[in-house]
């Protein structure tokens, strides 16, 4: 499926920011299954210094720097992309998890597609004993990994409550959990941390979703702004697969990547030191909108 | 005859003394012992320690202990203990018996220590490079992938100089077997080289003679090759070396100021520095000048919140990408850390021989990672008898929450639960043997009832990067536990250090410890001034001033109560006026009478503004710049706060009195100590430049308050607060006057207390400054400086009222605004885009 996706994300400073110096991950990746034809970031003001660039897992990140008062940052992905329909094996047929736990961290491969680099706590993803206890329900012994995980996926479907106003952006998994709410990022975190606190490879992706839904299916939550996700790796042979927790579903031709990483941190589209004294609004709109032909 | 019959008894008596400090030396069972060998006999290094000093004699050994504690107390050498209140900082113990090392062993702990240095140097550039030996399978990715301090930003970068670690320090003990056995590595900063330096000194001008008499290794050709490696790399030479720090609040913050004055580097912290296009910057009182190389003592984690951890407040925005560039050198490396990954010691015996195809010259502890099936197996068979660690970082959250844990020592259900983590998983665990450490003799009692008594010892040992290869510091730093249980041992739960000394066989070479200024700055750099530095030197000038002139206020109110009679209540009301106009005392909660107001300015801790807020605000802004104030000079600043901290014996009026004068003692000493002995350069301008502006402050304040009605008893009180009356009484032996005092304390620019003699200071220490403005025209504190000296310089004193002192007032106030946003640029958010000279 060929996209043509638009992001504007707008920053209004309540008082003029004097400088700035940020990392922005807003072009997508280019991996297996999706191919980035064209992209392009427009800054608005135009910044000091700007470099374009990849960081270690291969997301393409922009660094730019404002030394002068500024009091709104517009940001303009305009990209066309396409995602292949992937071919995913039968999840009965996926080695037992505990295979696949025991060979990743058997890895000798240190690149970015590794499965060693999502085995370990991260800045925001802790290893957590009852969200593990929740998480095993799905993996007794012997299962396949691919169906267990996909269990998971509808189970979190099932059990959490989407509710914006009961997390932020910097919630924990262990609140979200305990609350049994949040939005797409807390449920991939609360899913990798179950999945890697059985030594299992669990990475997360940032993404987009097609804005409106192919005939007959449901719109899915989350289409109208950044998504987020989470990928298992399932062995050599069947890789890394997506799953959407938020919608119960598997990531396939309706999910675009952006960044992906070890958690939100890693695939943050903006991060940054902002000098400012105020508050700061922010307004991110999204179109995915299907190339005709 | 009497010196033949004094000399045996004497030494008789020595004997007796030797004999009573060993004899109830009993090492512990299943540890070997540094003091006495398997044979139960005392080693004879340790026998010719122990009669040398015993030959001292009592007393003379007590008193001697006491002047290295005193030297260890009076240079300020403090460890911070975190969570204590008010961030307290605690004396260092010294163990006042050193460690010895014979020549033969050292010579063994030194190759083993270069190797160890060279191999551990080849692993992290690989790691940060090709990953050849994760691909081959030498080390495993996971453990890699899994540190921590695996900094994924700096993949495929490669130092400047071609060499990660710079400084290694390494723990290393004695095991039951005799041999020496490498316990930790740490590669990230490693502290306590400036710990061992004190203790140095300490012990060898404490005990001189016993120092010679053992031919004790110098360390101070260690610290100048460290140095000249590091200097090697300063490319453009804009700056010194820097030294990059936490800041004051850091546990061994003392020790980066005290390192950054002896090897004459800058210390700087985070907002010093800025990144533009890739390149490092120090924000200097002259602008932006390029730094190279910088020495850390940052965790590397915070050196960058843009690519690093966000939520770091100490780094440098964008530093890792000017790594990436080369465009700065910086020791160690980010990243070096991943080597003190318990895991890391698993693998390294192997590395060793696959790397530099040798055996390890020192072993390791033995470590087993749980990440691999037979190693786990093997841990869980030998569980009791095992050490479980964390694998990768200090601690396994929700399992080993303090770290690592004797697996002997659970209860059942601890134990079921860590194997059943280890089960699940493995990578997050090491297991390891058990090392009992030697124990090396301490000094217990005084007098009759000294003796040496065994402690568990651990050595910290220091190998640095020099222009041409790795040196070994022949000394180092040795901790020593208060318990017989040496696994528990850091400096944070007790115990004590002692000096290391390594043995030569031959006389060494008389070395000046600590070099002095001029020999270390061979090179002259006169504008790497810091604006951080600049900032608190100069706060720490108005503090020290406006401490002074509350406190002659305060002496000046007390003494008029002590002095009842007279007409004393007028004259009190109005210095009771300038002690509120000048902030240091308040009414806001009504009316107060002038003692207990001045008891409140004088000892109120809560308060704003009052003198020991003050003296506090002081020892805060001198902490942060103690790399720039002589030993000295910070004691008096640290001496004025503890003083002004001590309660007030009584509430009269002469106790204060005594407690205002004691405590302008200690200014006074300051004051000396910063005009005699700091360098005339842009530092000490700032200082000055604080002084004189709150000086002046306070003599336009107090003329305003006692100089314009005429009265000779508030006149006096002026000339008294101005500490002019001398000067008045030679020169007009007549009562005071509105117009001689007036003239004496505002205009008379000989009068070192006078405004004109401040405004004229001013003037000349911003000439003396770098310029900002263009080349010519003033810069505006200049302009302002300028007109008010001239103003003073050509006043009549009759014309002088109220609202024209005031107005000087307002002109100096602006002025250390001027001064502020000219010099003071890292509090800007942004910097002049030129980096003008």
């Amino acid at each position: 499926m060929l996209y043509d996706i638009r992001q504007v994300t707008q920053y209004s400073y309540a008082s003029p920011v004097p400088f700035a110096r940020q990392v922005l991950r807003l072009l997508p990746v280019e991996r297996a299954g999706q191919r980035v034809i064209a992209a392009d970031l427009s800054i608005t003001p135009s910044p000091t210094e700007r470099h374009d660039g990849f960081d270690f897992f291969g997301n393409r990140i922009t660094t730019v720097a404002f030394a002068f008062p500024h009091e709104e940052l517009k940001l303009e992905t305009r990209a066309r992309v396409l995602v292949e329909k992937a071919t995913r094996p039968d999840p009965a047929a996926t080695p037992p998890w505990e295979h696949i736990r025991r060979i990743a961290v058997s890895e000798t491969d240190l690149g970015p597609r590794s499965p060693v680099h999502f085995l370990f706590a991260s800045r925001l993803i802790a290893i957590d004993n009852a969200i593990g206890a929740y998480v095993a329900k799905s993996f007794p012994a012997g299962r396949p990994i691919f169906e267990a995980a996909f269990d998971l996926t509808k189970r979190i479907k099932a059990d959490f409550n989407y509710d914006p106003e009961a997390t932020d952006v910097k919630t924990l998994p262990a609140d979200a959990f305990a609350k049994r709410a949040g939005v797409c990022q807390d449920f991939a975190h609360v899913m990798i941390a179950g999945l890697r606190t059985l030594g299992l490879p669990a990475a997360y992706v940032s993404g987009f979703l097609r804005t409106e839904p192919p005939p007959g299916r449901p719109r899915l939550e989350g289409a109208d702004a950044t998504h987020a996700w989470v990928a298992v790796w399932c062995g050599r042979g069947a890789g890394w697969i997506g799953l959407d927790p938020t919608n119960g579903v598997v990531a396939d031709e309706d999910h675009v990547v952006l960044a992906l990483g070890r958690d939100y941190v890693d695939a943050a589209p903006a991060d940054g030191v902002i000098v400012t004294s105020g508050d700061h609004t922010l307004d991110v709109a999204v179109d995915v909108i299907p190339v005709e032909g | 005859m009497v010196a033949r019959t004094e000399t045996p008894r004497r030494g008789r008596a020595a004997a007796d003394r030797a004999l009573r400090l060993v004899a109830h030396y009993r090492p512990l069972p299943g540890v070997a012992d540094e003091f006495i060998d398997k044979n139960g006999r005392i080693r004879p290094h340790w026998m010719r320690f122990v009669e040398t000093m015993a030959a001292l004699g009592p007393g003379e050994v007590e008193h001697r202990f006491e002047l290295a504690d005193r030297h260890l107390a009076d240079s300020g050498v403090v460890f911070r203990v975190y969570g204590a209140e008010n961030g307290d900082e605690r004396p260092w113990p010294l163990s006042h018996v050193p460690f010895l090392i014979e020549p033969n062993e050292w010579r063994h702990l030194e190759a083993g220590l270069i190797q160890r240095a060279k191999l551990l140097d080849t692993i992290l550039g690989d790691v940060y490079d090709e990953g050849k030996l994760a691909a081959d399978g030498a080390l495993p990715a996971a453990i890699i992938a899994g540190s921590p301090e695996f900094l994924r930003p700096l993949v495929g970068s490669k130092p400047v100089g071609g060499h990660h670690l710079r400084i290694y320090a390494v723990d290393v003990g004695r095991g039951p077997d005799g041999r020496w056995w490498v316990i930790s590595d740490r590669t990230q900063a490693p502290s306590g080289a400036g710990y061992a330096l004190e203790n140095r000194i300490a012990l060898s001008r404490a005990l001189p003679d016993v120092y010679r008499s053992f031919n004790v290794e110098r360390l101070a050709g260690f610290f100048q090759d460290f140095r000249s490696g590091l200097n090697a790399l300063n490319r453009h030479e804009e700056t010194r070396v820097a030294l990059l720090t936490p800041g004051p609040l850091n546990e061994t913050y003392f020790e980066h100021a005290y390192l950054a004055r002896y090897l004459g580097f800058v210390l700087v912290e985070g907002e010093d520095l800025t990144v533009r296009d890739d390149t490092v910057y120090m924000r200097t009182i002259s602008g932006l000048k390029r730094a190279d190389v910088l020495l850390r003592r940052l965790d590397a984690d915070f050196a960058d919140p843009l690519e690093l951890n966000p939520a770091s407040r100490l780094g440098v925005p964008g530093l890792a990408g000017a790594i990436r560039q080369r465009n700065v050198a910086i020791a160690n490396a980010l990243g070096s850390g991943i080597i003190e990954a318990r895991a890391m010691m698993g693998f390294i015996p192997g590395l060793a021989e696959r790397i530099l195809g040798e055996k390890l010259i020192l072993p390791n502890v033995a470590t087993w990672w749980c990440g691999q099936t037979l190693e786990r197996d093997h841990v869980l068979a030998e569980f009791d008898r095992m050490v479980i660690a964390p694998a990768l970082g200090a601690t396994v959250p929700g399992i080993l929450e303090r770290g690592p844990v004797l697996g002997g020592d659970l209860e059942p259900e601890e134990k079921e639960k860590l194997i059943a983590a280890i089960a699940r998983r493995g990578s997050d665990f090491v297991g390891q043997e058990v090392v009992k450490l030697s124990t090396t003799p301490v000094w217990r009692g005084t007098g009759d009832s000294a003796h040496l008594e065994p402690r568990p010892s651990i050595l910290r040992l220091y190998v640095a990067r020099s222009a041409d290869g790795w040196t070994v510091m022949p000394g180092g730093f040795c901790r020593i536990s208060d318990r017989p249980d040496a696994r528990a041992m850091t400096l944070q739960q007790g115990g004590a250090s002692a000096d290391v000394w390594v043995m030569s066989d031959r006389p060494v070479a008389e070395t000046t410890l600590l070099a002095s200024p001029d020999k270390v700055a061979l090179r002259r750099v006169t504008s790497t001034l810091p604006s951080r530095a600049a900032e608190n030197l100069f706060w720490l000038g108005r503090y020290v001033e406006r401490t002074e002139a509350a406190l002659r206020i305060i002496r000046a109110i007390a003494g008029r109560l002590v002095d009842e009679g007279g007409d004393g209540a007028a004259v009190t009301a109005r210095l009771v006026a300038i002690l509120i106009a000048s902030g240091a005392a308040s009414t806001n909660d009504g009316p107060m009478q002038p003692a207990p107001l001045a008891l409140s300015a004088l000892t109120d801790r809560k308060a704003f503004n009052t003198v020991p807020r003050l003296a506090e605000a002081s020892r805060r802004a001198a902490s942060v710049i103690r790399d720039r104030l002589s030993p000295d000079a910070w004691r008096a600043v640290a001496d004025l706060e503890i003083l002004m901290q001590a309660p007030l014996e009584s509430r009269t009026g002469s106790d204060m009195l005594e407690r205002a004068n004691e405590a302008l003692r200690l200014i006074a000493a300051f004051s000396g100590l910063a005009q005699e002995n700091m360098v005339r350069h842009n530092g000490w301008r700032f200082l000055e430049l604080g002084r004189r502006i709150d000086r002046g402050l306070a003599v336009a304040r107090a003329t305003r308050y006692c100089g314009l009605s005429g009265q000779p008893a508030e006149l006096d009180a002026l000339l008294e607060l101005a500490d002019s009356q001398i000067t008045y009484r030679i020169r007009y032996v007549m009562e005071a006057a509105r117009m001689p005092v007036v003239d004496l304390v505002l205009l008379d620019a000989g009068n070192p207390r006078a405004l004109a003699f401040q405004a004229d200071r001013i003037r000349q220490s911003l000439a003396d400054l770098p310029a900002h403005a263009p080349a010519g025209i003033l810069g505006a504190a200049d302009r302002l400086a300028t007109r008010l000296s001239t103003e003073l310089g050509t006043a009549d004193v009759a014309d002088l009222d109220h609202d024209t002192i005031f107005g000087y007032e307002t002109a100096l106030m602006r002025i250390s605004d001027e001064i502020a946003l000219a010099y003071f640029t890292h509090r800007r958010a942004t910097d002049p885009t030129e980096a003008g000279d």
